[in-house]
């Protein structure tokens, strides 16, 4: 029942959005005065991965007695998510993202079980002081501006550029959002958070809510000149999500540690400016989130089946496995890893082809190869014959997102404009494409004997506050560089 | 109080409630920094506009004189009870965690639960 | 020096400079002028006198409403976590109050109550509103919890039994403001006609919403601090 009202919401929601399109100030209030929210293909983009991801979780849970308080909380989140990806008003964004913090940490801990709480805390206390500093960056922007939407604050910060508050309030608004966008040295708290929650929670926080964050980003870069500091906040957020991601042995925690890693393509794709990248970023923000929710999906079922998530487990018990779970994680692997014509290589391609300076592009390719790298150790629990039984809901949720992350690519070329895409099919993309996955999966074996200690102190509660602080000082200093 | 005292004097707090909250490992002393942050953010916002020949916003007023901005007193509502719904689950949240584990001191949770994973 | 006896000065040393930076360069002292104008006209168009309680509840409704959900959210969540404990653990012992505080809060009580509805239902009038009411009028249950007991509390005033009032009344909420949807109107737009400033009934919807905000945030109180009280001592 509460599953089927899901449906029924969450369509109703959407409808309410749709409907709200064509009067875009709530009210009638005039602009400059009224909450504005803004249609366009970024906004629909956002809500369509919105409505798949939730019926791709209704589907998971279909069987399972969900708890009407779960469901309820189901809802809200969503609906917060739709909010955040139309709204272009500052203090809006900030009280859903609000109703999208209270919601998930309570879904986090929604089994009760002692790590999961301690998970939601830290994730509860992280969110929360950013959002302080996110306010506290409103507060500079309305002391100069007077308003909160973020067409007349883009207005003012093109008439007076270069004076002292433009680039504080910019590295204020970017350090809070970033708290809950995945970017590294900012959310620290997501790796534990991602990992300790229940399967379906954590297909919708990895795949749709961190990606609340990069909407926000992308709206404040039309206001504020942000874009050099994302792509280098892009660039670092992936090497480092690597670096932890592949000596990571435990199966759920190296998929969250890749959401980092992958978030640095979208700040790359958003950062870098270009038409073809901003799609590319568009693209790849819903190929993540269909693929990264099909891994989370499945890692719970083959985490469920085993008895234990860590990767050494799951490969001595992959016999235990589903054929349904083992055919998801093989195609979200490939997938993630870029090879053609998955999900993953269409919409690295488009953000590959608008990448100009070569330096950029080489770093793309390498953290594409990191990517491989780190999957490799996944292919044994893929290998071998499959014995177990899937249960059929989940098995239908896998199909429908299996289904999403192969006809993507017809589906996301039929939406855009050829003149950005004409690009991705020559043979050169493609070669690079299998050439970073065949170096990573190749690599592999030489990179495993030589593990490096990583530092584990920063992924603390304390030190994670210092590093945001550090990090907005970070971002101050980019923002002048550029 | 100008605004310029009341901004400065939140962005004081601010810094001490960040300090609590990386120093001090008991996570109920934690939580008061949090709220002392949060508390701090919603002084900058009221005191922005302060000054000392403003009065309220209500309309008809028996002085013709300029009225405070009345959007950051708006906005300030929200964040307070946001504050306020945030501080409560945080609470219930330690509740549960000293049930389990009796203790408060965030250093020695951290270290529990990454044991507990381990083995 | 170890990162352990380091990292205090480094926290003392990041903190100072943030403070420092956000200080010099928030370019104090040359805000620009604020412009209550605009909002003025708009409350007047509401029929509202206080304007505060025009933009939260007219102009920026949409903002108010998900901070309701928010308050929803975090009472239930409230709920859910300590729910389970409750059949398990003995009700927490009674305090002994002294015979003074008992007196003077039955004296009290009313009067807070209604100085709690006042401040609802005068909220498009002068300072006040949902939220504040509600607040006031939570505060007399947490007064009488304190000198009562909250056992006598809860057993005249149970939780299960208005569990279904909370909830009509943030769906009354949401249907009220999606209304004009219907009626091929901008949601959110305020239907009501305004009414003479300055009467009890003016205004809009202003104060139904305060209304329907207070009796939210009285229950949704109640219910927050009657668990603490359910659960205190077990730390």
């Amino acid at each position: 029942m509460a599953c089927l009202c899901d449906v029924a919401l969450i369509a109703q929601l959407c409808t309410v959005l749709r409907g709200g399109s064509c009067a875009v100030t709530f009210g009638e209030w005039g602009s400059g005065l009224g909450i504005t929210f803004a249609i366009d293909i970024t906004s629909l983009v956002f809500a369509a991965l919105g409505l798949a991801l939730s019926l791709a979780v209704t589907l998971y849970t279909w069987r399972e007695d969900v708890r009407p308080a779960s469901a309820a909380l189901f809802h809200f989140l969503i609906g917060a998510c739709y909010g955040i990806s139309f709204t272009k008003d500052l203090f809006n964004a900030y009280v859903l993202f609000e109703l999208v913090t209270v919601s998930s940490y309570l879904l986090v801990g929604t089994d009760r079980r002692p790590r999961q709480i301690w998970a939601g805390l830290r994730y509860l206390i992280f969110s929360s002081f950013g959002m302080s500093v996110f306010l506290l960056g409103i507060a500079v922007v309305y002391a100069h501006v007077g308003s909160l939407d973020l067409d007349v604050v883009a207005a003012a910060v093109s008439a007076s550029a270069g004076a002292s508050w433009v680039r504080l309030a910019s590295a204020l608004l970017v350090g809070g959002v970033a708290v809950k966008a995945g970017v590294f040295l900012f959310s620290l708290w997501l790796p534990l958070a991602h990992s300790q929650a229940p399967p379906a929670v954590s297909a919708l926080l990895s795949g749709l809510v961190v990606k609340m964050g990069v909407v926000e980003l992308y709206r404040l870069s039309a206001a504020f000149p942000i874009g050099f500091a994302l792509t280098v906040l892009g660039v670092a957020t992936a090497v480092l999500g690597i670096a932890y991601a592949v000596w990571a042995s435990d199966l759920k925690k190296m998929l969250a540690f890749h959401t980092l890693s992958q978030i640095g393509y979208l700040l790359i794709g958003f950062g870098t400016g270009s038409e073809a990248a901003r799609y590319g970023a568009l693209d790849y923000a819903v190929a993540h989130g269909l693929f990264k929710a099909l891994l989370f999906l499945a890692a719970g079922d083959a985490a469920a089946a085993v008895g234990s998530s860590r990767i050494d487990r799951l490969v001595e018990g992959r016999d235990q496995l589903g054929g349904a779970t083992r055919a998801a994680i093989g195609l979200a692997t490939l997938a993630i890893l870029g090879v053609p014509p998955f999900a993953g290589y269409a919409a690295k391609a488009v953000l590959e082809s608008g990448i100009a300076s070569v330096p950029l592009r080489v770093c793309v390719f390498l953290i594409s190869a990191g990517t491989a790298v780190s999957f490799a150790k996944l292919w044994p629990v893929v290998a071998g014959s499959p014995r177990g039984r899937t249960a059929r809901p989940r098995a239908a949720a896998y199909a429908f997102l299996g289904t999403a992350v192969i006809l993507f690519l017809p589906i996301s070329r039929a939406m855009e404009p050829v003149s950005v895409w004409s690009a991705t099919l020559h043979l050169p993309a493609m070669a690079e494409a299998f050439a970073a996955s065949l170096l990573g999966t190749a690599g592999y074996r030489w990179i495993r004997r030589h593990a490096p200690r990583l530092p584990e102190r920063i992924f603390f509660l304390e030190e994670g506050i210092l590093a945001v602080l550090v990090g907005i000082f970070l971002i101050y200093a980019l923002l002048g560089g550029s | 109080m100008v605004g310029w005292q009341g901004v400065a004097a939140a962005i004081v707090l601010f810094g001490i409630g960040t300090l609590g909250l990386i120093l001090r490992r008991d996570l109920v002393v934690k939580l008061l920094a949090l709220g002392l942050v949060n508390s701090s953010v919603i002084l900058a916002l009221v005191s922005l506009r302060a000054r000392p020949n403003l009065v309220p916003p209500l309309l008809d007023g028996p002085t013709p004189q300029a009225l405070a901005d009345p959007l950051p007193q708006g906005l300030v509502l929200s964040a307070i009870v946001i504050n306020f719904a945030v501080l409560a689950v945080a609470l219930v949240f330690v509740m549960r965690l000293v049930e389990r584990y009796h203790t408060t001191d965030s250093t020695r949770l951290e270290r529990r639960t990454h044991d507990e994973e381990e083995s | 020096m170890t990162w352990r006896r380091a990292m205090p000065w480094a926290a003392v040393a990041v903190v100072a400079a943030f403070c420092g930076l956000v200080l010099s360069q928030f370019g104090l002292g040359q805000e620009r002028a604020s412009d209550a104008e605009l909002w003025m006209r708009a409350a007047a168009s509401l029929g509202a006198r206080n304007v505060v309680s025009a933009i939260i509840l007219g102009v920026r409704l949409l903002d108010t409403l998900v901070e309701v959900i928010v308050f929803t959210v975090a009472v239930l969540g409230v709920r859910y976590f300590l729910k389970i404990q409750e059949e398990s653990t003995k009700a927490g012992e009674e305090i002994p109050e002294s015979p003074l505080v008992a007196a003077s809060s039955a004296i009290l009580l009313p009067g807070i109550l209604m100085l709690g509805a006042y401040v609802t239902v005068c909220g498009h009038l002068s300072p006040g509103g949902g939220f504040s009411g509600g607040a006031i009028a939570a505060s007399a249950l947490l007064l009488a919890a304190a000198s009562l007991g909250a056992e006598r509390v809860s057993a005249r005033f149970a939780e299960s039994r208005f569990e279904r009032v909370e909830w009509g009344a943030l769906a009354i909420l949401l249907l009220v403001t999606l209304a004009p949807a219907l009626l091929g109107r901008a949601v959110t737009t305020d239907l009501l006609p305004a009414g003479v400033r300055g009467n009890l009934a003016s205004g809009g919807t202003i104060l139904p919403y305060n209304v329907l905000i207070s009796v939210k945030v009285f229950l949704g109180s109640w219910v927050i601090v009657h668990h603490f009280l359910r659960h205190r001592g077990e730390i």
